[in-house]
């Protein structure tokens, strides 16, 4: 009996001591970079700071993300400005020195890879939200994505060196599954090539170099400025005598503007919504996520 | 930062003229010295009685590398007390900030001083700060026994309900042992309220102040970007007026305000303060308070083409109940006061607060 009693308040004791030895703790500003700090080291606590119905430009410093940095080991963000409205706001209250800039414990996805269309000129206050670095929507591309799963396991190797076996492991997991799936989804997503589609901001960008898809128009005017009446009658001329294969906004932007537009060209068929990112944040979901692409886009093209 | 308003007719305690006239506008330079320190500087400026005024309103050094959630601040910044006092102005819902701001703050209250603040290591924020300012600016050198410090002490605490919304609520204290220098009665009175609204320097002071501030913020499934409530709650209470007078003698004032973004460029917003004061002046060398009490409602409408851009309409009408003794206080409330604002910035968009 009382032999039984100790086995249980020592197993207990064991799984609340695992509960709290974790090796890491991770604040991931975008759920992509949760689902992949998951993938690289199963277990891992994760804060997700967005979820896939939100616009990440736009989040407030609010009081819970405050107190998630506060505790966090790592911070992995996308960086090349997408986070400048609320990221800094965040590391100047947290008091937490591991996740300031410069440090191991900042990690910028954007830092690791080549960025497309960097804003050329002078960047006025009527030029919209334009990131001069280029756009940081890089998890849309998985080779770009996997650059950054390997910048990231060295990282969280670097700061958890007792799982750096685990985390190597992880990756090459990792790395092989993407090495099967990106044939395949590059061989299904064929008759896509040279299609054009009509966009609402430019979260998608990469997602189209990768798959051969001509983004003939945008919904904004200016990029984050949201669509207006003339930039609309002006689209819906374009794609009048030219008709997009698709409309393709993200579940998070207003579709009032993007409805409007497939109303009046009558193929309310053809607008697309699509989440901008992965919808949970499990260590395959970025698997699930360029599937439903390629599947949703394939389903309009036919 | 730009803020360019034109006023039909200048507030009780208002900031602005009447006429065109440069509100709160700044400049300003942010920036990380290594890994241990943070800096920033604001050079402001405004249009006060048809002149251009500069002030140095910002000039700090903050740690960034301190342990277990500790942070210290030195220089000229403003006072995390309230709600609103630590954000920048340019970021307001409404043209003027609220009459308790105005009237025991002197707008947006900063100061040279140090700050050191903890946050917790809790699963909900929770944050416990303390601040010591010269007071220069909240009370000028008059009498020759001011001079001492003013400090405070200020909780912050708050988490989000679920994926919609989120709050916050904080807790402030002020000690002020600095006494404002006392206007003659027989002087233009009304000039304590109306005149001289461009002084950075509080109107109503007390030795001690308190203030309770609430936010509750809803955006469906947090997406502000297309739709968000914003309400906020402001009550202040300063206490021992005046060493010669009773300290029974309270100002209390209080703010209610909630501003709807209904699109993602389009907000209205409707805020209503009360203010109940005592005005200490020198009537044949006896110091006197007289009461006076203040309410005012304000309607918004702002456009906000992007987020550097913002053009605001507002309606704002002041009411002063009359009697003999609150004659003089606020004898020119405006009634009706239609104010049209213009914000720009220029440069990198900086983060904002909660």
């Amino acid at each position: 009996m009382v032999r039984t009693l100790f086995k249980r308040l020592l197993s207990t004791a064991i799984l609340l001591a695992q509960g709290h030895a974790w090796a890491l703790t991770v604040f991931a500003c975008e759920p992509e970079w949760a689902s992949l700090s998951r993938a690289l080291l199963p277990g891992v606590k994760v804060h997700s700071a967005t979820s896939h119905l939100q616009d990440p430009h736009h989040i407030e410093a609010r009081p819970s993300l405050i107190a998630q940095m506060r505790s966090a080991d790592l911070a992995v963000c996308t960086g090349a400005e997408l986070e400048a409205g609320w990221l800094p706001m965040l590391q100047a209250k947290a008091g937490n020195a591991k996740i300031q800039n410069g440090q191991p414990g900042m990690f910028y996805a954007a830092d690791h890879v080549s960025l497309v269309n960097p804003f050329k000129g002078v960047v006025t206050p009527f030029s919209g939200d334009v990131h001069v670095l280029g756009n940081p929507h890089v998890h849309t591309d998985p080779k770009r994505l996997l650059t950054v799963a390997r910048a990231l396991a060295l990282r969280m190797a670097a700061l958890a060196p007792l799982e750096k076996t685990r985390i190597e492991q992880q990756l090459k997991q990792f790395e092989e599954a993407m090495a099967q799936r990106i044939p395949s989804w590059e061989q299904q997503a064929r008759p896509l090539k040279g299609r054009s589609i009509i966009t609402q901001h430019a979260n998608f960008a990469y997602l189209w170099l990768w798959l051969g898809l001509t983004p003939m128009a945008d919904l904004e005017p200016k990029p984050g400025v949201p669509p207006t009446p003339a930039h609309l009658s002006r689209t819906l001329a374009l794609s009048q005598s030219n008709p997009p294969m698709a409309l393709v906004i993200a579940q998070h932007h207003d579709p009032r503007p993007a409805k409007w537009l497939s109303g009046q060209l009558g193929a309310p068929h053809k607008l697309v919504v699509l989440p901008a990112t992965v919808t949970d944040e499990q260590p395959d979901a970025l698997f699930r996520w360029y599937d439903l692409m390629v599947q949703r886009l394939l389903q309009v093209a036919s | 930062m730009l803020d360019a308003a034109s006023t039909s007719r200048g507030l009780a305690l208002g900031a602005r003229d009447q006429g065109a006239g440069l509100g709160h506008s700044d400049l300003l330079l942010r920036g990380a010295f290594n890994e241990h320190l943070s800096a920033e500087a604001i050079l402001g400026f405004h249009s006060a009685d048809r002149k251009l005024a500069h002030h140095l309103e910002n000039a700090w050094v903050q740690t960034r590398s301190l342990p277990q959630g500790l942070e210290v601040r030195a220089g000229r910044f403003a006072s995390q007390i309230g709600y609103l006092n630590e954000l920048h102005p340019h970021t307001d819902d409404f043209t003027e900030r609220p009459l308790l701001y105005r009237g025991f703050l002197g707008g947006h209250w900063y100061d040279d001083g140090l700050r050191m603040n903890w946050t917790a290591p809790t699963p909900f924020y929770l944050r416990l700060g303390a601040e010591v300012f010269g007071g220069k600016k909240l009370v000028p050198p008059a009498s020759a026994a001011s001079g001492q410090r003013i400090s405070t002490l200020n909780l912050k605490i708050g988490n989000d309900l679920g994926r919609h919304s989120s709050w916050q609520w904080g807790l402030s204290a002020l000690h002020n042992p600095r006494t404002a220098q006392l206007a003659e009665h027989h002087e233009e009175a009304d000039g304590q309220a109306h005149g001289d609204a461009h002084g950075h320097s509080a109107r109503f002071t007390g030795q001690s102040m308190h203030i309770s501030d609430l936010v509750w913020k809803w955006a469906p499934q947090g997406n502000n970007r297309n739709q968000q409530v914003r309400v906020s709650w402001e009550y202040a209470q300063v206490s021992r007026i005046h060493p010669q007078l009773d300290p029974a003698l309270k100002h209390a004032a209080s703010s209610l305000g909630a501003v709807w973004r209904f699109h993602p460029s389009w907000e209205v917003g409707v805020r209503a303060d009360r203010a109940r004061l005592h005005l200490a002046q020198l009537h044949e060398g006896e110091v006197e308070a007289q009461q006076g009490r203040l309410k005012e409602n304000a309607v918004m409408l702002a456009y906000k083409p992007s987020h550097k851009q913002t053009l605001r309409l507002q309606l704002t009408r002041q009411v002063a109940p009359h009697g003999a003794s609150e004659e003089t206080v606020f004898a020119h409330p405006a009634r009706r006061s239609l104010q049209l604002q213009y914000v720009l910035s220029f440069g990198a968009h900086g983060a904002h607060a909660f």
